[in-house]
C-alpha cells in the first residue's frame, strides 16, 4: 500500500504550498466545530458535543500541517534556487484532462438522464477513440469499428450482468 | 459443541452449502485478471465486487468477497514476471527475481513458484488466523470504549509511520481520512455536521463511493497517463511447480508466512510491506544472496509467500478488533458491515462460528488460486495485452455502478468523483493512501469510543491512560509516533550503549 513512494520526492516548495492549503483547512474545521451547538442543556456536560472530534482531528492536521510546512521550509523551500516541480508533459497533462473530463461527462451529466446502456455505449466508445485516435490514420476505420463493437457490449453486457443477473439497480 | 475442530468442520460444511465452488471459481478468476491488470488493485476488486454481492445472502458474499481478496492479491504477480510492472502494489518485490527469471526465458518456472508460494503463504496465514483469532477474539472482549478508541488512533498512526514513503504525510493522509468520516449526522444528538443545509452531505458520504473513488477513479486517471507498457515474453515454459522449490526453501517460506501474517495483522500496513519485509530477511538469512535481484527462486518464493500470508493476518484484525490490516481488508470490512455482519469483539460471543468459516473461505480460494495458477497461464497472457485505453472506460463504468448501487443515490456518484479527484491528487503529493483509507473506515469507531468514554467517566479522561490495556495501548501508540522521528531510535540506543572508558 505504500502508493507512490518509490518516486522521487517532490521538491520543498510543493510541501510547503501543500502545508499552507491543509492549514487552511485544518483552521477552517476548527472554526465550523467551534460554531457547532454544544447541547448543553440535553446532555448536561456539553462532552457530547458535536464539534468534538472534527475539532480534535482539525487540530492535529494543523499541527501536522506547520510541522510539514516547517519541515519544507528547513529543506529550502524558501531559497531562491529551490527545486521548481516539474509540470507535467504536454501528452501527460493531454491524456489526464481526457481522461478527467470523458469521465465527468459520463458520471455526471449523462448517467441519471439517459438510459445506462446508453450512456455507457457513448462513454466506452469516446474515451477508447479520444485515445486510440493519436495512433495514426493507419488502420484507424477498424479501431474505431472496435471500439463501437466494444461499446455496445459494454453498455449490454453491464447492464444485463447487473440489473439482470445480479438484480442491482443502475441510474 | 466449542471444539475448535467441530467448529471448522462446521465451518467448512457451511460454507461449502449453496453453489459456494461455483462462486468461489467466478470470484477468483475474476479477480486473478484484475490483479494481474497493471492499474487495478486488488482494493478497486474488492470495492467493485461488493456491488455485485448486494442481493447474496451474508454468506455466499463474504465467500466472493474473500476470494477476491485472495485472487488479485495472487494476480498481481502475473504482470510482475511479464511486464516488470507489479500488477498490484503487493507484487512490487516479485519484479526483482520474477522478471530477471523471465528475462532468463523461465516465465513459466517464475510463475510456478509464485504459485506455489502464494497457495502455501495464503494456508499458512490462514492456520494462524483459525488457532489465534478465537482467543484473540475472546481476549478482546475486554476492551471497552477507552481501549478502543486507542485501538484506531493506533491503527492510524502505525499505517502512517509504516505504510511507507513519508510518516508526516502518513499522519496528515490518516486525518485527514477521519475528518472525511465525521461529515453527516453524528450519533447522540443526530446533528448534521459540515452538512450546510444539505440532506445528501447529512446522509454522510458512503463508505464506498469513497472508497471506489480513491482507489477506482483515481487509479483510472493514473493508468491513462505516460506510454502504455507491453509484455516482455510471449513463450511459456512449464508452470507445474517443483517439489524441490519447498524443500529446499522450506525455512523461507516459513519465515516469510510468519512474517506476512504478523505484518497484515497490524492495522493498515498491507501485502507490499509483508512481501518487501519478507523478502529482506530472506535475503539476509540466504546462502545465495548474490542470486537476488538475479532471478533468486528462493527471492521470489519469498515475496510470494510473504504477500499471500498477509491476506489472511489482515483479516485477523478485522475478525477480532474491527480494525482492518490493509486496504482491502478495510473495504472487506465495509463489506461485512454492509451485509449486517458486525466484526469486532462481540463477533466472540454473536457468532463464534463465522472466525470459522472465513477460515474455511480462505481455504477453499486458496486451493481455487493453485488450481488457476497452473491452468491459467496462456489466457492471462493474453488479457495482459489488452490496451488500457479499452480496459480503463470498462473500470471506470464499474466505479460508478459500484458507488451508486449501494443506496441509488446520483449523489454518490458525484462523492466518487470528488474522492476521485481528490486521491489522485493526494497520490501525486506523495501521501500514502493506506492512513487515508484507515481514517475513512476508523473513523466512526474513533468518534462513537471517544465520546462513549467521556460520557461514562463525566468528562474525565484519566480511563484513557490508567487502565491496562488502555496505557499499553497509549504507549504503543506513543512508541509507534516516535520510532518515526528522524534520529530517535540511534538517540535512544545511544542511551542505552555503553560508553568507553
Amino acid at each position: 500500500m505504500s502508493g507512490n513512494s518509490d518516486r522521487e520526492p517532490l521538491p520543498p516548495r510543493v510541501d510547503l504550498a501543500t502545508a499552507a492549503v491543509l492549514l487552511a483547512i485544518g483552521l477552517g474545521v476548527m472554526a465550523l466545530a467551534w460554531r457547532m451547538p454544544s447541547f448543553v442543556e440535553q446532555s448536561g456536560t456539553g462532552l457530547t458535543a458535536p464539534g468534538i472530534v472534527p475539532g480534535f482531528h482539525a487540530t492535529v492536521l494543523a499541527v501536522l500541517s506547520v510541522l510539514l510546512g516547517l519541515r519544507a521550509i528547513r529543506r529550502g523551500a524558501l531559497k531562491a534556487g529551490a527545486p521548481q516541480s516539474r509540470a507535467w508533459s504536454g501528452e501527460d497533462a493531454r491524456q489526464l484532462g481526457t481522461a478527467a473530463l470523458l469521465g465527468v461527462l459520463y458520471a455526471g451529466v449523462l448517467v441519471g438522464r439517459v438510459p445506462f446502456w446508453m450512456a455507457t455505449s457513448l462513454f466506452v466508445f469516446a474515451f477508447t477513440a479520444a485515445f486510440e485516435w493519436p495512433a495514426g490514420p493507419v488502420g484507424r476505420v477498424r479501431r474505431l469499428v472496435e471500439a463501437a463493437v466494444l461499446a455496445l457490449a459494454t453498455g449490454g453486457l453491464v447492464t444485463l450482468v447487473f440489473e439482470r443477473i445480479f438484480l442491482v439497480r443502475l441510474p | 459443541m466449542n471444539n475448535p475442530i467441530t467448529m471448522l468442520g462446521d465451518g467448512f460444511a457451511h460454507v461449502l452449502q449453496g453453489g459456494a465452488i461455483f462462486h468461489a471459481l467466478w470470484a477468483v478468476l475474476i479477480d486473478i485478471i484484475v490483479g494481474a491488470l497493471p492499474g487495478l488493485t486488488a482494493t478497486m476488486g474488492v470495492a467493485l465486487l461488493t456491488t455485485l454481492t448486494f442481493t447474496m445472502g451474508p454468506q455466499v458474499a463474504m465467500l466472493v468477497l474473500v476470494c477476491v481478496y485472495v485472487g488479485a492479491i495472487y494476480g498481481g504477480s502475473r504482470s510482475a514476471i511479464l511486464l516488470n510492472i507489479p500488477g498490484t502494489p503487493a507484487s512490487a518485490a516479485s519484479t526483482l527475481d520474477g522478471f530477471p527469471l523471465a528475462k532468463q526465458g523461465l516465465a513459466g518456472r517464475a510463475m510456478g513458484i509464485s504459485t506455489l508460494g502464494s497457495w502455501c503463504g495464503t494456508l499458512f496465514g490462514t492456520l494462524i488466523l483459525a488457532m489465534f483469532a478465537p482467543s484473540f477474539g475472546e481476549f478482546a472482549l475486554q476492551f471497552g470504549s477507552y481501549e478502543m478508541f486507542w485501538v484506531a488512533l493506533f491503527g492510524i498512526v502505525i499505517a502512517g509511520s509504516l505504510s511507507g514513503g513519508d510518516p508526516l504525510k502518513g499522519y496528515i493522509a490518516g486525518f485527514l481520512g477521519l475528518l472525511v468520516a465525521t461529515i453527516g449526522q453524528e450519533t447522540n444528538h443526530a446533528y448534521p455536521r459540515f452538512a450546510f443545509g444539505n440532506p445528501d452531505l447529512a446522509g454522510g458520504l458512503g463508505l464506498l463511493p469513497v472508497l471506489v473513488g480513491v482507489f477506482g477513479v483515481s487509479e483510472v486517471l493514473n493508468a491513462m497517463r505516460g506510454p502504455a507498457v507491453r509484455a516482455v515474453s510471449s513463450k511459456i515454459d512449464s508452470v507445474i511447480p517443483r517439489i524441490r522449490d519447498v524443500t529446499q526453501y522450506w525455512r523461507t517460506i516459513l519465515r516469510s508466512g510468519a512474517l506476512g501474517t504478523f505484518i497484515g495483522a497490524m492495522p493498515g500496513l498491507g501485502e507490499d510491506i509483508a512481501a518487501w519485509t519478507s523478502y529482506a530477511a530472506a535475503k539476509r538469512a540466504s546462502k545465495e544472496k548474490e542470486l537476488y535481484g538475479k532471478g533468486s527462486v528462493e527471492g521470489l518464493m519469498a515475496a510470494e509467500t510473504g504477500e499471500s500470508a498477509c491476506v489472511p493476518g489482515a483479516i485477523i484484525p478485522v475478525l477480532t478488533l474491527a480494525v482492518p490490516g490493509s486496504a482491502p481488508a478495510a473495504v472487506l470490512m465495509a463489506a461485512m458491515m454492509i451485509h449486517g455482519l458486525n466484526p469486532g469483539p462481540m463477533l466472540a460471543i454473536t457468532a463464534p462460528e463465522f472466525i470459522y468459516q472465513i477460515v474455511a473461505m480462505l481455504v477453499i480460494a486458496d486451493m481455487v488460486k493453485l488450481v488457476y495458477g497452473l491452468i491459467l497461464v496462456k489466457p492471462l497472457l493474453w488479457v495482459l495485452l489488452i490496451p488500457r485505453s479499452r480496459l480503463m472506460p470498462i473500470v471506470f463504468t464499474l466505479c460508478t455502478v459500484g458507488a451508486f448501487a449501494i443506496t441509488s443515490r446520483l449523489f454518490d456518484i458525484w462523492v466518487m468523483l470528488g474522492a476521485g479527484l481528490v486521491g489522485f491528487i493526494l497520490r501525486e503529493l506523495r501521501f500514502p493512501m493506506a492512513p487515508l483509507v484507515l481514517g475513512i473506515v476508523l473513523g466512526d469507531l474513533l468518534d462513537k469510543n471517544l465520546l462513549r468514554g467521556l460520557v461514562l467517566t463525566g468528562g474525565d479522561i484519566s480511563p484513557f491512560f490508567t487502565r491496562p490495556i488502555s496505557m499499553a495501548l497509549c504507549v504503543l501508540t506513543l512508541l509507534a509516533v516516535a520510532w518515526a522521528i528522524p534520529g530517535f531510535v540511534p538517540r535512544v540506543m545511544g542511551v542505552f550503549r555503553r560508553r568507553p572508558a
